[in-house]
């Protein structure tokens, strides 16, 4: 038999017992939050063999956000990608957009308040940028009976007014933050400084697979019904497996929840597309994985582990392109495409299962789209 | 399960004697070409699980049930149910109707159709909706005693478009295609139904114009642009809902061949209410499943707010002949039920003919439409659905009414307590909890709430500001020289193309959050073949007009 290479990503625990996903990862925290991640860990571990907690999850799941979502095929779409000669690729949506809350972000959400209940936590605090995650925080908060109070800072409460009002009508506080530049990072600082000074009491719902162990890992398996569903949903649609996943990555929750399923499945194709902003020599960009600059913090390190290895591939679009279809496809042969290094992608053969996961709707982005679609 | 029927059993007794058929004052004015203004009916549905009431002498006549079969029998012939109903058209809609009547009965039997629907429904739409138990809410509503019913939700608000309009958009505009018809036409009030319609015809390729009054758009601003963003034509009318009906009506009557009329509620001649009634039947057959896996019974009480009607008849039709099942339909009272400024048709209104059909109506002595309120614009119909009418008039399903102050309440209690941000309309029926709640006795299972996600139109006024952007997008084959051309003689147009954003939202009425749009925008990349530098693409735009 000849000696077969070693899969990097299936050899390792992912992660190890130390949070490390290859390089990637690990608790770089205050020695005040040792513990409680310490607990956090444990309390994790016991849950996810406890039936009823499983039961009662699935139960939420069901009833309260919506579940399963649906695996829809995109037929227009489809045929809209054909090429000339009639073949191309099958285009599924994953329907994240029809949970309760408009994404998949509650799917961690209810978890974590779960997980908070049991651990006897009756206060809960997150952060949050543009302010899906805090309503997603807070309205886990009404349902299960939660105190909560959201950090945002003040810039983001300006511009994202209509979630700062939803979250308040949920019964939640937003406390504005002020210092720094009064956006994500800062709101972020403030919570992990409420944390330390709470932590008795108090349980930090991270919204993404981010941060110190046990979140990354913790997020990922609460995220992770969303590749377990549509494994069944293509079995019995199509009798396989998708052959391409794709999904976006900001810190890379939903992207993590549908591949994290197919990791070990070498013929699935996984591939995060993250936010080139203003392109990415601009400066103005999230592209953390494309650029390869593992030292921004946002990504997560499961991520950044899968692209370093290779399993997974990292692309990015700009703003522009992420509104305007028309560019990305002329993209495809002219290399003067601004900030964007592109690889000859080759043809997707005829009838190849593409997967892609609608992760939230976007009734709260036609303001933004509606200012950008014109000349 | 606690037996608290008996009481239950002398509450609905009381109803069903204290109705009597009264002869209305009819009125001979045909509304049919009036402004008018339907209301986006989203109903709030509280379903109460049976408990032993099949075991119990149901001592309630059985008058009730044999109206209900002989208005059954009648229907397909004369278009009534009972004295309401009918097809109060102009003669050249008449035949027009008759097809549609026929198609619609055909599609009805056609396993065919019905299993293109049912997957549309599952993975389009994402039926069946969850029958919820709202425990923080039920737990709310105990006595000292810590005594009272069940509540369950039926979560209509986690549809594709966040409310039941959906259902029955989805089903007629298969039923348009299967006709051969290119375009449809609909009317909308709080833009529920207008997305639910723009979305399908994304889906379907229809090419799609919805009607909207200018006195609604300023209130749901954002359904405006959704529905532009989804590829629609809005037109712009003067007034509100029942006004937007009557322009779409007439636009309807021009290209009765190749354009389908997508009513989206329960009112209009016949077969338009039935056939809504019908699609949105749904929602009661899966409660009734539901019911029974979850407490192996029945509900007791179905609680459902009523603009015009359809969400309360899609979640009661299925249990209209379960006599002891209560059908309680929630009303808007706007300023007050003796304000004037109301919407409550069945409480106030009196028996007249309205776009094409007998029901009870709001109108003045000299049978002009009195305009209707309710800060639930989807309640704002001064006419109501002929099926809900004659339920009421044989004292199957009660009416009551409920204040926008009321409503608001409700509102914000569902948010606090469960997270659930409901659709003003839907609130209605959750304030009628308070009155309700206290007369049930324990371990009722009361009804659920087909809520809609909607956030503009709160008292905080609409959070999106208005605005209409004046640009055309530019889809398809065209190219943006081409369509240059064609807007020559309107300088102040602008021709966008439209990115993978807009190209989720046409072909497929799905809209996507940004974020997700980048992954969608990577499809582009290897769904086509690597081509040469240089090669000149025809660029694919897409094409809207505004």
């Amino acid at each position: 038999m000849v000696g077969k290479e070693a899969d990097p990503a299936a050899a390792l625990q992912r992660p190890d017992s130390f949070g490390r996903f290859g390089k990637f990862g690990g608790k770089y925290v205050p020695e005040t939050l040792m513990y409680a991640l310490t607990e956090l860990e444990a309390a994790f571990k016991s849950l996810s063999t406890d039936h009823e907690f499983q039961k009662e999850l699935d139960g939420i799941l069901r009833d309260y956000v919506g579940r399963e979502s649906p695996l829809y095929f995109a037929e227009r779409l489809t045929e809209h990608y054909k090429r000339p000669d009639g073949k191309g690729p099958h285009i599924y949506l994953k329907r994240e957009d029809l949970n309760h809350t408009g994404a998949h972000k509650i799917n961690n959400a209810v978890a974590q308040a779960l997980l908070a209940k049991r651990l006897g936590k009756k206060r809960i605090i997150a952060e949050t940028g543009a302010g899906q995650h805090g309503v997603a925080t807070a309205t886990v908060c009404a349902r299960f009976g939660l105190q909560c109070v959201i950090y945002m800072g003040a810039q983001d409460m300006e511009r994202q007014s209509l979630n700062v009002f939803r979250m308040r009508l949920l019964g939640a506080e937003v406390r504005a933050v002020h210092s720094g530049t009064a956006t994500l990072k800062d709101a972020t600082s403030e919570a992990i400084r409420d944390w330390v000074t709470n932590v008795e009491s108090t349980h930090y719902i991270l919204g993404s697979v981010a941060g110190p162990h046990p979140y990354p890992m913790m997020v990922r398996e609460f995220h992770a019904v969303i590749g377990k569903e549509t494994r069944k949903q293509a079995l019995e649609k199509w009798g396989g497996k998708p052959d391409v996943l794709v999904a976006c990555v900001g810190g890379g929750s939903n992207a993590m929840g549908l591949f994290h399923e197919f990791v070990d499945d070498k013929d699935v194709r996984l591939i995060g597309v993250e936010a080139a902003g203003f392109g990415l020599d601009s400066g103005k960009h999230a592209a953390t994985l494309t650029k390869g600059e593992a030292r921004l913090p946002w990504v997560g390190p499961e991520h950044s582990f899968l692209k370093d290895v290779g399993r997974a591939e990292y692309y990015s679009i700009t703003d522009e392109e992420a509104l305007d279809g028309w560019r990305a496809l002329s993209c495809i042969g002219d290399i003067s495409c601004t900030g964007l290094s592109r690889e000859a992608v080759p043809t997707l053969p005829d009838a190849t299962k593409v997967v892609l996961n609608c992760s939230g709707r976007g009734d709260k982005d036609v303001q933004t789209a509606i200012k950008h679609l014109k000349l | 399960m606690a037996a608290c029927t008996n009481y239950l059993l002398t509450l609905s007794f009381h109803h069903a004697n204290s109705s009597s058929i009264s002869i209305p004052k009819f009125s001979t004015r045909l509304h049919f070409n009036r402004p008018s203004r339907v209301v986006e009916n989203i109903s709030a549905q509280i379903t109460c699980s049976a408990t032993t009431s099949s075991n119990n002498h149901m001592t309630r006549t059985s008058n009730i049930l044999g109206l209900i079969d002989q208005a059954d029998a009648g229907l397909s012939s004369t278009g009534k149910f009972g004295r309401f109903g009918g097809v109060f058209v102009p003669e050249t809609l008449v035949s027009c109707l008759n097809k549609l009547a026929a198609e619609f009965n055909f599609i009805l039997h056609d396993p065919q159709f019905q299993g293109e629907l049912a997957v549309a429904l599952r993975d389009y739409v994402g039926r069946e909706t969850p029958l919820y138990f709202a425990q923080r809410l039920t737990d709310h509503y105990k006595n000292s005693r810590g005594e009272g019913p069940e509540i369950y939700l039926k979560r209509e608000d986690l549809n594709h478009g966040g409310a039941h309009k959906i259902n029955n958009a989805i089903a007629q505009a298969m039923l348009a295609k299967r006709m051969g018809r290119k375009s449809v036409v609909a009317a909308t009030g709080a833009g529920q139904h207008g997305v639910a319609t723009a979305a399908v015809c994304a889906k379907l390729s229809l090419d799609c114009s919805i009607f909207m009054g200018n006195v609604d758009e300023e209130r749901q601003s954002s359904n405006v642009l959704l529905m532009k963003h989804l590829g629609a034509r809005v037109k712009t009318v003067e007034g509100t809902f029942k006004d937007a009906t009557s322009e779409a009506i007439r636009k309807w009557v021009e290209d009765l061949d190749s354009s389908y009329y997508l009513a989206g509620t329960a009112v209009g001649p016949h077969p338009c209410p039935s056939m809504v009634r019908e699609f949105q039947s749904v929602i009661g057959k899966e409660t009734r499943k539901q019911a029974m896996e979850k407490w192996g019974g029945k509900p007791d009480v179905l609680v459902a707010c009523v603009g015009s009607g359809s969400n309360a008849l899609g979640m009661f039709h299925e249990f209209v002949r379960d006599e002891d099942v209560r059908l309680i339909g929630v009303e808007a009272a706007g300023s007050g039920i003796d304000s004037g400024k109301h919407s409550a048709t069945l409480s106030k209104g009196e028996v007249g003919v309205y776009h094409g059909a007998m029901s009870y109506l709001l109108q003045d002595d000299e049978g002009q439409i009195i305009g209707p309120h309710s800060i639930g614009v989807g309640l704002e119909y001064p006419g109501v659905s002929p099926e809900l009418s004659f339920l009421k008039d044989i004292g199957r399903a009660e009416f009551h009414t409920v204040t926008d102050e009321e409503a608001l309440d409700a509102y914000a209690v569902l948010c606090r307590l469960e997270g659930i941000a409901p659709a003003l309309e839907a609130a209605h029926a959750l304030a009628y909890l308070e009155k309700l709640c206290p007369t049930l006795t324990n371990r009722t299972k009361v009804g659920d709430l087909d809520n809609s996600y909607c956030l503009v139109g709160t008292a905080e006024g609409p959070p999106c500001p208005s605005m209409v952007p004046k640009f055309r997008l530019v889809i398809g084959k065209e190219t943006r020289k081409q369509a240059m051309e064609k807007l020559a003689d309107k300088p102040d147009v602008l021709v966008a193309r439209v990115g993978r954003y807009a190209l989720l939202c046409c072909p497929e009425g799905i809209f996507p959050a940004l974020e997700a749009a980048h992954a969608l925008a990577y499809l582009g990349n290897f769904a086509r073949p690597t081509l040469p530098n240089g090669t000149k693409l025809e660029r694919p735009i897409m094409h809207g007009h505004f």
